[in-house]
């Protein structure tokens, strides 16, 4: 899998032939005609009003893909150190996986942890450049997940269902709150080197309308799927034809005066190219400094580094340009066995890269305005069958506990909010289940999910599904 | 008329007091009294809607004296023997004499107010149960066919003219796409045109619904709703290997016009019903159609429960559009449908399990290239296979040197065995690509039985010696088999199981329509095909309704009902309620012909008109076009858009059936590589032959984790969850798809290369063009160009006249 982990977003601008340069769009159609006829119907985009003020604006949903464990990250048991390798049977539950059945053993934290922040917070000490934003950070023990599936548990973090085919949290805020440039798209997702279980999926529309669907930015080649026409049609070329279309669509318009789709169709070809007009300049990082760079760990030693510093920096990029809605997503939590390792990689790797983010907002003044939220779609059990030779231990799938936190505009920061059990296997403390984390980053976004709702097929739907509770110690 | 009906199957059931106030008293308050007294409003304080409100009364005092109608307020108004006469307006609003007669014994029994949950929690208004009433043909108001009159008399009600009817060359345009979601060729067009025949356009529309194409047009339209894929979903999205001869199923029963209660049939209970005949077990995949996956870190009694919410909510939505789904946690918020009765109808799934039986291929069914196509599989996992053995290699290499020996014979026993099932000693990379080759053999291994002759089916009871592939499942033999019990679980938690129920049916269908439910078999088997029995009678009250107003749907692009999945109260009401059900009762006197319909509504003046506004009154008085004063232009189909640029490009293979094909999609993404569980799927690969990667959309892979994403854009069914009806919302990367990505762009190219193949003649060829795309002359729209042939057909393929069906 090593080798097949491809940098991310590396390609330049001198790679790719992009058409329109300079925000110049199809210049010879009736913009202004266009322009009316967008006036008239007030965008399905066009920013909207909170339902209830806040201060956070846009969202940078930082998605741990596979599982983090609480109990190696944020939420130390020193008493598991005590019961290691102690063997227990679990009984053969009916509402078991069998995974998590059979001889078992407590296993410690193969981690040091390090106090951090002016509360003295205890987090893994290879958070070395995380530690120093721990006070902008609220950390939650007390979410529960209602699945130990990747697929079902991920598609209900994500869209509030575990069933596919619901519309994730990015669509329902890009709905909710409308986007500020309307020549990017409102929601926006940086995946990993792999798309994530389950797919695309995970960043649906459903049924809402696909204006609001994540749109997965490259790694490589052009950022949108054909953004730019195939190699070898010149620019000249694609004016041409351009011109021709639009010559031919209003011929036609002509004679179906009264089908007000045709101008609608007609402008999403300039939306279109306005767009291939601007994405490259906000994905292009080679006019950042090179602090900046250095900052976020990108051109290190560290692939996994450089790769994860490219997407952070990119988030604050589209966040800045005015996307609503940023998804970026971390593979390689899933550590049944060499937790140590497995884990410990992905730690190094994402440390420096999401610190800069913090740090980074902060320094731009975006961080008010925008939540960030850290999860992973469950957490990790404080025991483990024999893998590998018994050595190398890792943790199993938990639903009962895991680790969160959020950063940003609204939130209560540099606390601890709710607790789990001795051994983590469990959340004791300020419960609650995904809907209503849902419902608290819809309230933290100045949105009530009560009110963001959508008719389709006969039904008031909404992110919850049948409603939530906001959880009121996270906020500030 | 209507209680009239009623009371006569009242009687065959021996009329109680309790029954009759649920079958007759109550609905007949509903309908007729609780518009002023209950719902919305409470008119002189009287709420009619419980039995506390009928005693306490309004300004008059008590409705009723308990045990004596005659000085019964309520029984004096109704009868009006007071000063008061109800319902208000005069003669003709009064009651039935036989509900007079009935609330009159009702109330010297003591007015008693059934308990029955569902009728004390619903406040269901009468129009809110319009889908629920015997279904009855109602007198068509005159018209040149039965629907004009129904659609004409509103637009008439309205003071809205209807547009006149349409030129022949859109109407052919129209009906072709419409029936075989393909362009008609100019041949057929010239034909057309020049049938002077008065019956051309009826020869027309029967000529396109006996071409195969028709099928495989409206198959789509049905494979949407039951969310077909070839592949499970979620984590490992392994294949469904013989999920194909369902969709064939599908499609041929179209081409068959199978009557629709036998196809309503076998899809939920064909292999009890019909056993002996094939098409009856493929059917069945219907059962199966949803996402489902079992792996170890699934929790098997979830996995079981998520199949079975899955399977009946599916079969609610699917033929009685019901959500049933919506009552899994609590009572249904909007429709009488208790808790309980969910949990009934799932028991009918109960003892349903997954099979996949040997079944030998029909002599129907596209087999031409199994043999092929399973060499090939096999091939890719003995290469696989093969080259899993360097690590074994290594593994026993590193650990003869660990051990100090140079030969396998002298290490001790059991430790090489032991470090090869570990993979002791190989870097984490090498570990990594093992891992991924043994996904991909573990996934071709799946996918290699899509060539055999197997059903993916279920049976009743465990099927003897199933296995089902890489799921870890284990299932009971059949000796062993006992029922599983089935438990009223609230909240939808089933590790707080409630109350035990057995399998029964929705009581609302019969509550409203007088269509008794029959009793469910609580048998290993035979329940399915008691519900089967019950969905595909006609008496049910919404089978043909919904199934109509489906056909209805995808001739106009609108529902008669919108919401064609969804006949409850949340759905949105009919806009031509008589019309459903005119439709609905013609549909069962054909015998249930699909065909029939289509030729009914086709040869309408309602669907030949044309698509323009009448007058700027049509758009203010009815905006949205409800009352069809004019044909709703409709934006192609995905699968429509990309099966006619290869058309008209003359690169569309018309091979019907068979295992589904690769086509060729975004290079970017049939490389993107995408997580299986604990690795990485196999990259995308589109079929060798062109004949296999051009074939009709309909026969193209279904892979829940990869979507063309050209479909995906233009607003392609989404293949987990029920697809009722296709959005055609405009956004940007449909542009991007159709002028920038490298299908349109090859196939501008073959398009050209097709006119310089026919003709030298530039002048020639661009005519040809437009008639290809467009299905006319090119008039005035193109001058003399000096542009290159395939920047002009890749600019027809992109423009609002090919891609808007008039």
């Amino acid at each position: 899998m090593q080798t097949r982990r491809n940098r991310l977003i590396t390609a330049t601008p001198s790679r790719r032939e992009f058409v329109f340069g300079g925000g110049m769009g199809l210049g010879s159609i009736a913009l202004s005609a266009l322009f009316a006829e967008e006036q008239a119907r007030a965008g399905v985009l066009s920013p909207k009003a909170q339902h209830i003020p806040a201060k956070a604006k846009n969202c940078i949903f930082l998605l741990m893909e596979g599982g983090p464990s609480h109990i190696d990250t944020f939420d130390p048991k020193p008493k598991l150190a005590e019961v290691h390798m102690t063997r227990f049977q679990k009984e053969r539950s009916k509402f078991a996986a069998a995974m998590n059945t059979g001889e078992r053993y407590y296993v410690r934290s193969p981690f040091q942890f390090q106090r951090a922040g002016k509360m003295g917070i205890e987090i893994n000490s290879l958070y070395r450049e995380f530690a120093s934003v721990v006070d902008d950070v609220c950390f939650y023990r007390g979410l529960q997940a209602e699945s130990v599936n990747h697929p079902t548990a991920l598609y209900h973090l994500n869209t509030g269902n575990q069933f596919g085919g619901d519309p994730a949290v990015g669509a329902w805020t890009a709905y909710g709150l409308g986007t500020v440039n309307q020549n990017l798209p409102a929601f926006v997702v940086l995946p990993d080197v792999a798309y994530p279980q389950g797919g695309a999926a995970n960043w649906s529309n459903g049924f809402l309308p696909p204006h609001y669907q994540g749109t997965p930015l490259r790694p490589e080649g052009t950022p949108i799927l054909d953004m730019t026409p195939p190699p070898g049609v010149t620019v000249e070329r694609q004016r041409a034809n351009l011109d021709l279309l639009s010559k031919l669509n209003a011929a036609h318009g002509a004679k179906h005066k009264d089908h007000e789709d045709l101008a609608a169709r007609m402008e999403s070809y300039e939306l279109a190219f306005r767009m291939q007009a601007e994405m490259p300049g906000v994905v292009d990082l080679s006019k950042e400094s090179p602090k900046t760079l250095e900052m976020y760990g990108i051109g290190g030693k560290d692939r996994d580094m450089d790769a994860l510093g490219r997407r952070c920096l990119l988030a604050r990029k589209l966040v800045q340009s005015g996307v609503r809605f940023v998804q970026l997503i971390v593979m390689g939590w899933d550590s049944h066995d060499y937790i140590e390792k497995a884990h410990g990689a992905r730690i190094q790797a994402s440390d420096r890269p999401i610190a800069a983010l913090i740090k980074d907002l902060k320094r731009t003044g975006l961080l008010d305005e925008t939540l960030v939220v850290w999860s992973g779609e469950f957490g990790r059990s404080p025991d483990n069958g024999i893998r590998r030779g018994g050595q190398a231990w890792g943790r199993d799938h938990n639903a009962g506990a895991m680790a969160t936190w959020l950063a940003g505009g609204g939130v209560k920061a540099g606390t601890i909010v709710g607790a789990t059990d001795d051994v983590g296997g469990s959340a004791v403390e300020s419960i609650h289940p995904i809907k209503d984390f849902h419902v608290t980053m819809l309230r933290l976004l100045g949105l009530d999910d009560n009110k963001l709702r959508y008719l389709h097929a006969g039904r008031q739907k909404q992110l919850s599904q049948t409603g939530g509770a906001v959880i009121r110690e996270l906020l500030a | 008329m209507r209680f009239a009906a009623l009371l006569s199957v009242l009687t065959a059931f021996g009329a109680e007091p309790d029954r009759v106030f649920t079958e007759t008293i109550r609905p007949s308050l509903e309908k007729n009294c609780y518009g002023c007294h209950g719902v919305g409003q409470v008119l002189a304080n009287l709420d009619l809607r419980t039995r506390e409100g009928l005693l306490k009364g309004g300004m008059k005092g008590p409705a009723v004296t308990l045990g004596n109608a005659a000085s019964s307020l309520l029984y004096r108004a109704i009868t009006g023997a007071g000063v008061l006469q109800m319902p208000p307006g005069g003669e003709d609003k009064k009651l039935p004499p036989e509900v007079i007669a009935a609330i009159k014994d009702w109330i010297n029994a003591g007015a008693p107010w059934a308990v029955a949950q569902a009728e004390t929690k619903w406040d269901s208004k009468p129009e809110d149960l319009w889908a629920f009433q015997p279904l009855r043909k109602p007198q068509a108001p005159a018209g040149r066919s039965a629907i004009d009159g129904f659609v004409n008399a509103k637009l008439a009600g309205k003071g809205l003219k209807a547009a006149p009817a349409a030129d022949k060359r859109t109407l052919i345009r129209r009906v072709t796409f419409d029936l075989t979601g393909l362009p008609p060729t100019p041949d057929e067009i010239d034909s057309f045109l020049k049938d002077p025949r008065a019956d051309a356009y009826a020869r027309l529309v029967d000529r396109l619904l006996a071409s195969p194409r028709y099928g495989e047009r409206w198959g789509r339209h049905w494979l949407d709703v039951v969310r077909y894929a070839d592949t499970n979903g979620y984590s490992n999205d392994f294949e469904r290997p013989n999920a194909w001869r369902y969709r064939d199923y599908v499609i041929r029963s179209f081409n068959d016009d199978k009557p629709y209660d036998r196809f309503v049939r076998e899809q939920i209970a064909g292999d009890e019903i019909d056993a002996k005949n094939p098409e009856s077990i493929i059917a069945t995949g219907f059962l199966r159609a949803g996402p489902w996956e079992h792996t170890g870190m699934s929790v098997e009694a979830v996995t079981r429960q998520m199949f079975l919410d899955d399977v009946t909510n599916a079969v609610g939505v699917t033929f009685l559009g019901l959500t049933v789904g919506c009552a899994k946690c609590h009572d249904h918020k909007f429709d009488p449908i208790p808790t309980k009765e969910y949990y009934q109808l799932q028991s009918i799934f109960a003892t349903t399990e997954f099979a996949r039986p040997e079944l030998p291929f029909l002599p129907r069914e596209n087999t031409a290239d199994l043999a092929s196509g399973k060499s090939y599989t096999n091939r890719l996992i003995t290469e696989t296979k093969n080259s899993q053995a360097r690590y074994d290699d290594s593994v026993r290499a590193l650990t003869m040197k660990k051990h100090g020996v140079s030969r396998v014979e002298d290490l001790p026993k059991g430790v090489l065995a032991a470090a090869i099932r570990e993979k002791e000693g190989i870097s984490p990379q090498e570990f990594e690509e093992f891992k991924l080759h043994q996904k991909h053999m573990q996934l071709y291994r799946e996918s290699v039985d899509r060539y055999e002759p197997k059903a993916f089916a279920v049976s009743s009871g465990p099927a003897d010696g199933f296995t089902d592939g890489g799921q870890n499942l284990r299932y009971a033999a059949r000796k062993d088999y006992k029922i599983p019990e089935v438990h009223i679980l609230p909240g939808g938690n089933i590790q707080s199981p409630g109350d035990k129920v057995g399998p029964g049916l929705l009581s609302l269908a019969a509550r409203y329509s007088g269509f008794p439910l029959p009793e469910i078999p609580d048998t290993i088997a035979g329940r399915r095909a008691a519900l089967a029995n019950w969905i595909a009678d006609a008496r049910n009250p919404l089978t043909a309704r919904v199934m109509v107003n489906r056909i209805w749907q995808y001739h106009f692009g609108r529902g008669l009902a919108a919401d064609s999945n969804n006949f409850g109260k949340m759905g949105r009401k009919p806009s031509h309620a008589e019309l459903i059900d005119w439709l609905a009762s013609s549909f069962v006197e054909s015998g249930w012909s699909v065909k029939s319909m289509h030729r009914l509504i086709l040869l309408s003046d309602v669907y030949q008109r044309s698509s323009s506004l009448t007058s700027a009154a049509a758009k203010e008085k009815d905006p949205g076009n409800l009352l069809l004063s004019y044909f709703p232009p409709q934006r192609m189909s995905a699968e429509m858009l990309r099966d006619s640029v290869l058309a008209v490009a003359g690169e569309l293979s018309l091979e019907s059936g068979g295992p589904g094909v690769f086509p060729q999609i975004n290079e970017d993404v049939a490389r993107q590589p995408r997580h299986a569980m604990g690795s990485l799927q196999p990259a995308y690969h589109e079929s060798p032959l062109k004949r296999e990667r051009n074939r009709r959309t309909v026969y193209t892979f279904q892979q829940r984790s990869l979507v063309d994403p050209m479909v995906d854009v233009f607003n392609g069914p989404n293949l987990d969850v029920s697809c009722e009806n296709r959005e055609s919302s405009t956004v940007p990367t449909q542009a991007f798809s159709l002028f920038n990505g490298q299908f349109a762009h090859d196939m501008a190219l073959a398009f050209a290369a097709r006119l310089e193949r026919e003709t030298k003649d530039k002048r020639v060829q661009i005519r040809r063009a437009f008639e290809l795309a467009y299905g006319r002359d090119p008039s005035s729209d193109v001058g003399p160009e000096t542009r290159a042939l395939a920047d002009l057909m890749l600019v027809l393929l992109n423009s609002n006249e090919f891609v808007y069906v008039y």
